[in-house]
């Protein structure tokens, strides 16, 4: 069973409503206490002005038996004066008179400690009846002779005013929170119609439509902020849906490329017959193809488990210098045959944590670039250097054709290569760099690449330097 | 085609046909390939296309190595594997899979695999795991070694052709090494790559630094020498044997 109302606006509005009755009973009995308290202190009032003139209206026949006047009043049928009791005690608690009304009622019984000495005691009582009466009680000296005046008026008036209040309340009340209810409903429905509006238009947005966004977002207010924070967010989903999109369209691009070639050598090869070197010779270049298969195929899956987070970073202290020198060193052959030179310098103590493998995989990927892109006879360098707050750079820089500024934002792209043409011969489908790049930034590292046309291209890491304590671990 | 004058080791001398290898592979082309290839290289090869298959056959027969594709439909290469070892059966496995995942080597491993091959593989590779396999335990070729007039002391690292001394570089020795060591054979990049380079993984740039030190190999050894012994396979790799191609 569900208590909990499904909507919003009914939530909302049934909590309004219960606040709203809790606070009116609240106002409501409070107001009732004070009118009680009003009423009755009028009443005693009154019966003070009372006992003062019945006072004045005792009087001891000769007998000694206590006599009121009854010849005095004004208004002698006056309801109060018709409606009071009126007893008269002796301190002891002898019964010295008692008006008709009250009859052989009591008022109130023996007389309490200080009852009525120098000045009025009110309070509460129930007559033998059941009546319940508001007392007044004064002691009055008649003649040296101590009287306890005990004047009473009914309280049933002021109980049936306040029933009559309360049964007022009964109607009222519900006509009021009926009322509050509608207009609450009405204004929670306004208040969330924008939310409406927001949910059914993101009900439209499939990863087809990614380029719609929620209304609402020109405002300040709190639906405001939460219209503009989702619409950030499927902006950066279109633009990481967009990067899917076209790492797939390349990707599929680049694997049709030497399927392409296998598929055309296959077919001509079997079109003629041939020698057996002839055969050979397809079968081979086929192979070739094949293997840029392989390789493209295992790159995309590097980028598809960095992507997902798959890969997991085995980190130790790494000694930058050494690495740098064993990614030169692993392309020394190729700098050799080029006669180019590689020149090697920086401070031997620098050192990284990190994964050692996957550092290595983005500087063999850089150097392998600038050695690749480098003419003949010309210098690739590799520096490293301590940078500010404990960060470690690693600069290499080559002497090639550079990368017009236009490109230069892209070279880390996937798939990327400035010279479309030559790739075949260079080798690599562009995505050497955009695998380093993923490497420096897992470390917490940048990369950046500053060239001008002719003048070289510089790429520029900068990781975050391992902690001085960590020196023991190398030793170790 | 086989260089076998140096086989010695029990394995070697029964290598031609009385070697049995057992294939478990579902893909048709692939099991045909694995059959024919290993036909071609002289072992005696049996094949099961399915996982059940070849535990029956493991199990009823005797085999000198299993070829375990691990995606199999049904229970898959690991959970054969693991049930032939409970059972106590120790014929070596060598595990294919095509999933390049550390977790699967791993895997592999601990399940008694004896070695394990990524796909795509190339086919010199699985030979020459096969002979690492059957030559385990057993010392390196320690001694002089010849082909033709081409002689290397792997002792005192001396390569002579034709009796005249050459000068080689420390990798291109090892790489000489490594090709007498599978002398007759085709290595690919990718073992060149592994096993003198010693990098572990695949996408290290490494196929310009190979052909280059090939090149600079082929100039001392071959280049004032006839008959030519270092040949490249294209498509393929490298070989070390007196005739071109094979």
């Amino acid at each position: 069973m569900r208590l909990r109302p499904r909507k919003l606006r009914t939530r909302l509005t049934l909590s309004y409503v219960c606040v709203l009755a809790a606070l009116l009973v609240l106002a409501w009995g409070g107001t009732c206490v004070l009118l009680f308290w009003e009423l009755r202190s009028q009443l005693d009032n009154f019966a003070v002005q009372e006992i003062e003139t019945v006072e004045g209206l005792f009087f001891l026949t000769p007998g000694g038996q206590l006599q009121l006047r009854e010849d005095y009043h004004n208004h002698p049928e006056s309801k109060e004066v018709i409606e009071r009791y009126l007893e008269v005690l002796s301190p002891d608690g002898a019964v010295l008179f008692r008006n008709d009304r009250l009859g052989n009622g009591r008022l109130g019984g023996m007389p309490f400690p200080g009852e009525g000495v120098g000045g009025y005691s009110e309070r509460s009582l129930r007559l033998s009846d059941g009546t319940r009466v508001r007392a007044v009680s004064r002691l009055h000296y008649l003649d040296g002779r101590p009287l306890l005046i005990r004047l009473a008026h009914s309280e049933e008036p002021l109980y049936s005013r306040l029933q009559k209040l309360l049964l007022a309340s009964l109607v009222v009340l519900p006509v009021m929170l009926g009322i509050a209810w509608l207009t609450g409903y009405g204004l929670a429905r306004r208040a969330l119609l924008p939310i409406q509006q927001m949910a059914r238009r993101a009900q439209e947005i499939t990863p087809e439509k990614l380029h719609a966004r929620l209304p609402n977002d020109d405002t300040d207010d709190e639906l405001g902020q939460l219209a503009r924070v989702f619409n950030a967010t499927l902006g950066r989903l279109e633009e990481a849906f967009e990067q899917l999109r076209r790492f797939t369209s390349d990707a599929s691009h680049e694997l049709r490329t030497p399927l392409a070639m296998i598929r055309s050598v296959g077919e001509v090869g079997l079109q003629k017959d041939g020698t057996r070197a002839e055969y050979r010779d397809i079968v081979g270049s086929m192979l070739e193809e094949v293997n840029r298969l392989t390789s493209l195929v295992e790159n995309l899956l590097t980028i598809s488990r960095a992507d997902s987070g798959h890969i997991q970073l085995q980190r130790t202290v790494v000694p930058v210098m050494a690495l740098a020198r064993e990614s030169v060193g692993l392309f020394e052959i190729l700098i050799e045959e080029k006669s180019q030179r590689a020149i090697l310098e920086g401070d031997e103590r620098l050192q990284i944590e990190g994964d050692r493998l996957v550092l290595r995989q983005a500087l063999v990927n850089i150097v392998h670039n600038a050695v690749k892109y480098s003419p003949a006879g010309e210098a690739i360098a590799v520096r490293v250097k301590n940078g500010s707050g404990n960060r470690v750079s690693i600069e290499i820089q080559d002497n090639g054709p550079g990368i017009p500024a236009e490109d230069q934002a892209k070279v880390f792209d996937r798939f990327y290569r400035v010279d479309k043409a030559r790739w075949r011969e260079s080798g690599g489908a562009g995505l050497g760099l955009s695998i380093a790049k993923w490497a420096v930034e897992a470390h917490g590292g940048t990369i950046a690449l500053s060239s001008e046309p002719n003048k070289g291209c510089t790429f520029r890491i900068s990781l975050p330097g391992a902690l001085p304590n960590s020196q023991a671990e190398i030793g170790a | 085609m086989l260089g076998t004058g140096q086989l010695r080791s029990r394995a070697f001398r029964a290598y031609k046909g009385s070697v049995q290898i057992l294939v478990v592979e579902d893909e048709q082309k692939m099991a045909k390939a694995l059959r024919d290839g290993l036909e071609a290289d002289g072992y005696a090869v049996r094949v099961a296309y399915t996982g059940e298959e070849g535990f029956y056959l493991a199990q009823a027969q005797t085999f000198d190595l299993v070829i375990l594709d691990v995606m199999l439909p049904g229970h898959d290469g690991f959970e054969i594997l693991s049930t032939l070892r409970r059972r106590g059966i120790r014929t070596p496995v060598m595990m294919l899979t095509s999933k390049d995942a550390i977790e699967d080597r791993v895997r592999g491993l601990d399940s008694g695999a004896d070695d394990y091959l990524v796909k795509p593989f190339a086919f010199p590779e699985l030979l020459a795991r096969i002979r690492v396999l059957f030559r385990r335990g057993k010392p390196d070729i320690a001694e002089r070694l010849q082909l033709a007039d081409l002689e290397i002391d792997p002792a005192r690292r001396v390569v002579r052709r034709r009796g005249q001394s050459l000068d080689l570089t420390a990798r291109e020795f090892e790489l000489l090494q490594y090709l007498f060591l599978h002398k007759g054979r085709v290595v690919s990049r990718e073992m060149l790559a592994r096993d003198v380079w010693q990098e572990t993984t695949r996408q290290t740039p490494l196929d310009n630094v190979i052909d280059v030190q090939m090149a600079r190999l082929r100039r001392k050894i071959d280049g004032q020498f006839d008959p030519k012994l270092l040949h490249t396979v294209r498509g393929v790799g490298f070989v070390l044997q007196e005739e071109g191609g094979s």
